[in-house]
């Protein structure tokens, strides 16, 4: 479970969060999507101990995040992937797990099998030989050489080829099974398919959490597209013969349909239109 | 911080990681390393050859001249021909006893040198005389007894550094003649003369040097210096009076060079390392492991510092030192690796951290070598550690006091660079693109969380301005009087008006502290009590005798207030008075720290030119 209450980071002039407040509930998976600069990451490293909230406060696995000992409990993975390219994957995955104080036994089974679900077959190449999938794929690896319950991750599949992007969503599904997950991303058909809840950052602030049929009414809900071939009051010319009028009720396509025949025109074409995630990320952070 | 963390940490970047080397490269520069720690001694007892075969000289078969040049490298012999000589393929044309210079330089300094070449070879063959006696009648035998000095240099009131009372008696040299090699008594060459005299000291406590026939095998050179078997600096030598030169330790400069040389190409590799884990965000998730700080700052330093004292323990072992030597090599290894820590977290790339490290290393070396330069003259040697090892090499006991006024500010002044290093091992820092000073600031200003720690940090600073006084002593102490006390003065109040002051304006202008007045009133006086309270550490400065050194006493005495035979009422002002300057410009500073830089440089400005009266005073009154 991840709690966060009031979490707030300046730097400098800068508030990069401004006072961020959710829950993620066991087994849940929690997207946070905002534009470029909007707090995302920053708070993503909050919920890692990565930096010290400026105020407010954050408990990831039931210990506060500042615990050092609450580090054992989460994997977290950044936004890129930093790995010291003259070591292999191996070597690499079991100096972490020793830092985890991991035994050796178990961390390499618990390697072997994790490279195997993320399909990677190079493991005694050096990292900096490997390319950018395969080392995403290790530092995946390396989140999860702890067995940890929280996964905290950032942009996982960020710049990745369709199929390691896929590979690696099916993985981030599968161990969400029986783990909190909290990520970033830019993908938002991802964002769509995997998460329970979504969370939107702008300017550092939430302005919006929920899952997606409750953001979705929230801002806007349902909308119908009623077309006609006389314009009426509110109405966009589409074609020539052609005018678009959006609405939000079946109550309002009868309005409109009698403004039509009202003045000698007649209903064209009615349809109902769900925004997408994209449509209301674009609405709020465009706000 | 847990041992077992630190040694993962320690293997990985030994054998792991080692700032991107893999590990038959590293093994190559580690076996490198250590051969070359174990060749510079060789290669200082072989002694450099720069000028072998440099002058060519025609000398026929039955000249006397011929075994002396022979026998000298510089000498290229071969024979006498006269239209060689006059078309300037020779330097030297020597017939019989007869020698003909070429009217060049070359060969004006080839004459020069065969002269020193005959000498030498008469030494020699005086030396091998079965009858010694006859060979060097005149004995002298020098005593250096300790007295106070203020400096080796001339001027008004001075003394020379030590003094020599000869005792005639025994057999005397031959005298000079103008003749040939055999005839000529002999003067101690350079090095000899210096060595013998380099195996004394300047206290009375000390065995006094004999200026007597000696060896230059290792068997009969009792506390002088050896490598696999060869003398460095033999210990007795004959000579005339005229040869006697004070004592040079140019010991401490080969010594300086072989322990110092290698840790600068080992801290390189440390401040790679450092900085590679800044590049693209690689430590980042070290710092999500749960691992400490200091687990990670120890470990990451470890190897390097224990390859540095294997390094210094290699050439100990060439040198015939013991442990007291690598002892006192740690705090200097330490205070590079610090340095170097520190280079790494600053720096922003690796062209940036070549000049800091040099930065570092100039400073370092300087403060560890100038010191030793009087080695067995003058105990301001003590300063540096390096000169323990000089003392251990010649088997002069050492008393704790002296090991620990030699050790142990540098070791302080190395755990604060890692403390304040460690302040700046985390995120928002490592992988921040900002300015040196700006990050020298942010690591301050992570310690100083409250007013208090302003005190805190200004005590913490003790060490280093210990040491900064201590190298501007050490700097001056050659300048005449008149010169040295002004600019003495200065110094020191810059540097401990810096002290005092930098933790206070990096808290300001990283908004640790409110610009309240109250708050700056907190800050200046905790920072100038903190001063106050670790500058009374610098009374063990007397334990070592510094205090015998008019420019030390002065240098110390400004702060500590103690000493002297004065009135009680004067002693107590003397004893409080640095509070009241110390909280007073701390104060005025943090003032100027409250507002913006440039109101800060102005009260600095403004403190130090206080200070400076207030040394002016203090000496006065002193007398």
């Amino acid at each position: 479970m991840i709690v966060a209450d009031g979490l707030r980071k300046v730097y400098g002039d800068v508030v990069a969060v401004a006072g961020a407040s959710f829950r993620v509930e066991p087994g849940e998976i929690f997207g946070l999507i905002g534009p470029n600069g909007a707090g995302k990451t920053t708070t993503l490293k909050l919920l890692a101990g990565l930096v010290e909230p400026t105020a407010g406060s954050a408990t990831v696995a039931g210990l506060d995040a500042a615990d050092r000992e609450m580090r054992r409990r989460l994997g977290y993975l950044p936004e890129e992937s930093p790995l010291y390219e003259e070591m292999t994957a191996r070597s690499y995955l079991r100096f972490f797990a020793s830092l985890y104080d991991v035994d050796r036994e178990t961390a390499d089974e618990r390697i072997e099998r994790t490279l195997d679900r993320l399909d990677l077959a190079v493991r005694d190449r050096p990292l900096g030989n490997c390319s950018k999938g395969m080392r995403r794929k290790v530092a995946i690896a390396r989140s999860l050489v702890n067995d940890p319950e929280v996964l905290v991750y950032d942009e996982p599949a960020s710049g990745l080829d369709p199929i390691t992007t896929n590979a690696i969503i099916e993985v981030i599904r599968e161990l969400a099974a029986d783990r909190t997950v909290v990520f970033s991303a830019h993908n938002l058909y991802h964002v769509e398919a995997l998460c329970d809840r979504i969370a939107i950052v702008v300017n550092g602030e939430l302005v919006t959490q929920g899952p997606l049929d409750a953001i979705r009414a929230e801002h806007g809900g349902v909308s119908y597209r009623v077309d006609t071939s006389r314009p009426v009051d509110g109405s966009t010319p589409v074609e020539p013969g052609r005018h678009r009028t959006v609405v939000a009720s079946m109550a309002d396509v009868e309005d409109v349909r009698a403004a039509v025949e009202a003045a000698a025109g007649e209903l064209l074409d009615v349809r109902s239109h769900e925004p997408s995630l994209e449509e209301i990320f674009l609405a709020v952070a465009g706000a | 911080m847990r041992l077992r963390s630190v040694w993962r940490v320690a293997r990985w970047e030994a054998y792991d990681s080692g700032a991107g080397l893999d590990r038959r490269a590293l093994t190559l520069a580690a076996v490198s390393v250590v051969a070359l720690a174990l060749l510079v001694p060789l290669a200082a007892s072989v002694g450099p050859a720069p000028g072998d075969g440099l002058y060519r000289v025609g000398i026929a078969a039955d000249s006397p001249y011929l075994a002396p040049a022979e026998a000298a490298p510089a000498f290229t012999v071969v024979a006498p021909d006269a239209r060689a000589f006059a078309a300037g393929r020779l330097d030297l044309l020597v017939r019989g006893d007869r020698v003909q210079v070429q009217d060049t330089r070359l060969g004006r300094a080839a004459a020069g040198a065969l002269q020193d070449a005959v000498r030498r070879y008469d030494e020699r063959q005086l030396r091998s005389e079965p009858d010694q006696a006859a060979a060097f009648p005149v004995t002298v035998q020098l005593h250096y007894v300790s007295r106070p000095v203020d400096r080796l240099g001339g001027g008004a009131g001075s003394q020379p550094g030590g003094s020599t009372t000869g005792t005639a008696g025994g057999p005397t040299t031959s005298p000079a003649s103008a003749g040939g090699p055999a005839s000529r008594s002999t003067a101690a060459g350079g090095g000899a003369g210096t060595a013998a005299a380099g195996g004394t000291t300047a206290s009375a406590s000390r065995p006094p040097a004999t200026a007597t026939g000696g060896g230059t095998r290792s068997g009969e050179n009792a506390g002088g210096l050896t490598v696999f078997g060869w003398s460095l600096f033999p210990q007795g030598a004959a000579g005339t009076p005229s040869a006697i030169t004070p004592p040079f330790p140019f010991a401490s400069l080969v010594l300086a060079f072989a322990f110092v040389v290698p840790m600068n190409f080992v801290v390189q590799a440390y401040a790679s390392s450092v900085l590679h884990d800044r590049g693209n965000r690689r430590g980042e998730p070290l710092l999500v492991a749960p691992v400490s700080t200091w687990s990670l700052v120890v470990g990451k330093a470890l190897p390097y510092f224990v390859l540095m004292l294997a390094i210094a323990a290699a050439t100990a072992v060439g040198l015939g030192a013991g442990p007291l030597a690598v002892y006192a090599v740690a705090p200097v290894a330490l205070v590079f690796l610090a340095g170097g820590f520190l280079a790494g977290l600053l720096a922003r790339s690796h062209k940036e951290l070549t000049f800091v490290l040099v930065a570092v290393s100039v400073v370092v070396t300087t403060f560890v070598f100038v010191p030793a330069i009087f080695v067995d003259v003058h105990p301001i040697a003590a300063i540096s550690p390096l000169t323990l090892v000089v003392e251990d090499l010649q088997g002069t006991p050492v008393g704790p006091a002296t090991v620990a006024f030699s050790t142990l500010p540098a070791f302080v002044a190395a755990a604060v660079c890692f403390g304040l290093g460690g302040g700046l091992y985390r995120e928002e820092d490592l992988f921040a693109q900002k300015p040196l000073p700006a990050k020298a600031l942010d690591a301050l200003a992570a310690f100083v969380t409250r007013p208090a720690r302003a005190g805190w940090a200004s005590l913490l600073s003790i060490p280093f301005v210990f040491l900064a006084e201590l190298l501007a002593v050490a700097l001056l102490f050659v300048v005449p009087l008149g010169v040295a006390l002004p600019l003495l003065f200065a110094a020191i109040a810059a540097i401990e008006e810096l002290a005092k002051s930098l933790p206070a304006y990096a808290g300001f202008a990283r908004g640790r502290f409110d610009r309240s007045r109250r708050t700056v009133a907190l800050v200046g006086l905790a920072s100038g009590v903190g001063f106050f309270a670790g500058e009374k550490l610098a009374a063990t400065a007397q334990l070592v005798g510094l205090f015998d050194l008019h420019l030390g006493r002065i240098a110390f005495q400004l702060g500590a207030g103690v000493g002297g035979a004065y009135p009680p009422a004067v002693l107590a002002a003397l004893l409080v008075a640095p509070l009241f300057l110390h909280v007073g410009t701390a104060t005025l500073t943090a003032a100027g720290a409250s507002r913006d830089r440039r109101w800060y440089l102005a009260a600095l400005s403004v403190a130090i030119l206080v200070h400076v009266g207030y040394n002016l005073a203090v000496v006065a009154t002193l007398g």
